[in-house]
């Protein structure tokens, strides 16, 4: 594989190469591919600490690929038989480093040939994580028909690359959507954007007030987990918590398990990220948007907030929390907007979250999942069924 | 007006020893927070949601604090509109929110008498004539009319007869210069400019000149940022101008629009010392705890000064250190603090790439 090519014209004529690349979807060498991956991962010395990249060789082993294929598959009619869409290109977010090989994975799955346009700069983590990803490539002789590399953004380059791409997925925000979109891939193509999103979680008050030590500790490790992996600034990212029910006490207890835990994982902000946190919660008292604030320490403030729907909307990450109260699951979409993405929960019935979802789906929401997956990735994201779109159908009769 | 302060203005400047200025500090901040909590609704509900509604505490690192942000992002004001007389704004680049300040008659006027009573301290009871280190174009051309230009005329009104030092493109007029020093034939007079100013217009241009200043006082404000970039510290500072110019009483100060009037001034030791109503109080910046004198921390600027807002107790931005606790033997008394320069900014990257669109 490699990283990117030493010109720009090289690069324009790589990506024109590889337009012919695609093959059936789900064939074994894509599925040995992918878990021959999901082993690389774990097996190496610097991946294998990172519990992020842990979940990924999770999801991409290849038990879990076979699944996830089969299922995929079932849904496919008689005398509908799958095919790639062809070239593929990836622009995943710059803050989340392993949505460029979830994006790819899949799409490499469905067959397609892939460029995967990588930040200009990659944090040490991501650098380990991409030299496992090339040496697989390389390994599984795979890398003529997947590009990691970079390119600037508006030239004539981008334009090139657009001109021979059958699908096109922006993660990164509503910005960056709208920016890329402008330029045009192949007239039958397809642009998949991920635009900007909020999360929040939802707790049953009774439930944690009847929960045990064990089961309260273990839901703040997962709560840690969602909210702090990535600086809270994921899309997924909860960043406001609701109580259904009435519990004060209930309130400080969590967030205390939850300060514990940051203790024992060594979360450390950065002073100036505290401060931040400091100021919002200033604002927030001093727009009435919430009644009391506390800094349980420089990782962890939270404010009670009587205006979730603003909470929403403000973040500084690095443990900033609204804290909200609602005394029925109905109130639910009366602050969640086309902007919520995960909702994860705690407490709830099954038949609960179902309502759940039917009373918000006018209005927002993409994912009802529990607390600790908030970050899992899957293949409905934002409720595009990622391989659905990433494969295009011959009808045969 | 609180008492407190009538108290502490009565008192020869920057002679308020530790012990004498804790009680009127610590009574003039409880009094302070009283009123602004009454007065003022975003500051009573950040009071109530933050600091469990109290205004009263036993000792003065336990009053209640604002982020230095919340001026840039709130209306905190203790007055009703029509009293306000004059709202201040801090420098900003384009673009970045600004602090606004809400200024009564009142506070404008206790304000300009707390400077007045700071700079006599070293400029004596008599105005001087002034030298400016700038040029009077910053302030009369009003597209440079800045906070340089607004720092220069409101220090202008503590000198008399005053020359420009610096021409429109800021080189050294030396003609009037000389002309300035003639007239004098050795009596004291006044120099202020921004620091970075000084040393780049005036001395780096002027070194050689043989000028004598030895009769000066310079104050200098602005901040060592772009100072470090070259290299010059406060001492290389002090002595460089010792030796090109034999000028020998400079004092730097340290203040921000959101306490204006109450400017930490340098004693002759090259430490900043805060005027009888005011006072520092150095914090952890990951615990928020305040730090044994020495260390490095969050700088919280306390000041009587501020009536018509809420500005009496703010946590900066900035770190510091208190290096000395001083009785005033030498003129200057209380905590003398060096400013280390700014808490490293860091943001944290959002879902939302910004991009920026090579051509």
């Amino acid at each position: 594989m490699s990283l990117a090519e030493a010109t720009d014209e090289a690069l324009v004529e790589r990506v024109k190469r590889m337009a012919g690349m695609a093959r059936e979807p789900f064939l074994p060498a894509a599925i040995d591919l992918l878990s021959g991956m999901s082993r690389a991962i774990l097996a190496d010395s610097e991946t294998k600490l990172v519990p992020q990249y842990v979940a990924l060789a999770y999801w991409m082993r290849g038990a879990a690929v076979k699944k996830l294929a089969k299922a995929f598959l079932n849904t496919i009619p008689d005398g509908e038989i799958l095919a790639p869409r062809g070239l593929a290109l990836h622009l995943p977010p710059t803050n989340v480093d392993t949505i460029f090989v979830y994006s790819w994975a899949l799409s490499a799955l469905a067959g397609n040939a892939n460029v995967v346009r990588l930040p200009a700069t990659l944090s040490p983590q991501a650098q380990s994580l991409l030299r496992v990803v090339s040496k697989t490539l390389a390994d599984e002789q795979q890398a003529e028909r997947n590009l990691f590399g970079t390119y600037d953004h508006g030239g004539e380059t981008e334009r090139e690359i657009c001109r021979n791409v059958d699908l096109r997925i922006i993660w990164g925000g509503d910005a960056k959507v709208e920016k890329v979109s402008q330029i045009p891939i192949r007239p039958d193509g397809l642009t998949i954007g991920f635009p900007d999103r909020q999360s929040l979680t939802l707790i049953s008050a009774a439930a944690y007030c009847s929960a045990d030590d064990e089961a309260r500790d273990d839901l703040a490790a997962r709560l840690f987990n969602d909210a702090y992996w990535f600086d809270q600034m994921g899309c997924s990212s909860p960043r406001l918590i609701v109580w259904l029910g009435d519990n004060p006490e209930c309130r400080d207890d969590l967030y205390n398990r939850l300060e514990a835990v940051i203790q024992q994982k060594s979360y450390i902000a950065d002073p100036a990220v505290g401060m931040a946190k400091f100021g919002l919660a200033n604002d927030f008292l001093a727009e009435g948007v919430a009644a009391s604030a506390r800094r349980y320490s420089n990782e962890l403030q939270v404010a009670e907030v009587s205006q979730p729907k603003v909470a929403l909307q403000r973040t500084t990450g690095g443990g900033f929390f609204g804290d909200a109260q609602i005394l029925s699951l109905d109130e639910v979409r009366n602050f969640v907007s086309r902007k919520v993405q995960t909702i994860t929960h705690f407490g709830f019935s099954h038949e609960e979250l179902i309502s759940l979802a039917r009373s918000i789906a006018g209005v927002g929401g993409y994912r009802i999942v529990p607390v600790g997956e908030a970050l899992q990735f899957e293949s409905t994201w934002d409720g595009v069924p990622l391989l659905s779109h990433m494969t295009r159908r011959i009808v045969v009769r | 007006m609180i008492a407190q302060l009538e108290e502490c203005l009565a008192a020869t400047p920057y002679s308020l020893e530790p012990e004498a200025r804790q009680r009127l500090m610590l009574e003039g901040l409880n009094a302070l927070t009283a009123k602004h909590y009454e007065r003022c609704l975003p500051y009573r509900r950040i009071i109530d949601g933050y600091w469990r509604g109290k205004t009263e505490f036993e000792e003065i690192g336990g009053a209640p604090y604002l982020p230095v942000s919340i001026f840039k992002t709130q209306i905190m004001q203790s007055v009703p509109d029509t009293e306000v007389r004059l709202t201040l704004t801090s420098s900003g680049t384009t673009g970045q929110a600004v602090s606004r300040i809400p200024l009564d008659a009142e506070t404008s006027s206790i304000q300009q008498r707390a400077l007045a009573s700071s700079l006599r301290h070293v400029l004596g009871p008599d105005r001087l004539p002034m030298l400016v280190i700038d040029t009077d174009e910053v302030f009369k051309d009003p597209k440079m009319m800045s906070a340089r230009g607004a720092g220069v005329l409101g220090l202008m009104r503590y000198g008399r007869t005053h020359s420009f030092a610096l021409d429109a493109p800021l080189e050294p007029d030396i003609k009037g210069i000389r002309q300035f020093l003639d007239q004098l034939e050795g009596r004291p007079f006044f120099m202020f400019g921004f620091t970075f100013l000084v040393w780049t217009g005036f001395y780096e241009k002027l070194r050689k000149e043989g000028l004598d200043l030895s009769a000066g006082i310079l104050i200098h404000s602005g901040g060592w940022k772009r100072m470090a970039d070259r290299a010059v510290s406060n001492p290389v500072f002090r002595t460089a101008l010792g030796q090109a110019f034999g000028l020998t009483r400079i004092h730097n100060f340290y203040g921000m629009v959101e306490q204006i009037g109450s400017i930490f001034l340098e004693g002759p030791d090259g430490l900043l010392y805060p005027p009888n109503f005011a006072d520092v109080i150095v914090r952890d910046p990951r615990t928020l705890e305040p730090v044994p004198d020495g260390s490095t921390g969050l700088v919280q600027l306390l000041s009587l000064l501020p009536h018509s807002y809420p500005g009496h107790s703010i946590l900066t931005e900035d770190l510091g250190v208190i290096e000395r606790i001083s009785d005033g033997a030498d003129g200057w008394a209380g905590k003398g603090l060096r400013i280390e320069g700014r808490l490293p900014r860091s943001e944290l990257r959002g879902c939302s790439d910004v991009i920026a669109m090579a051509a």
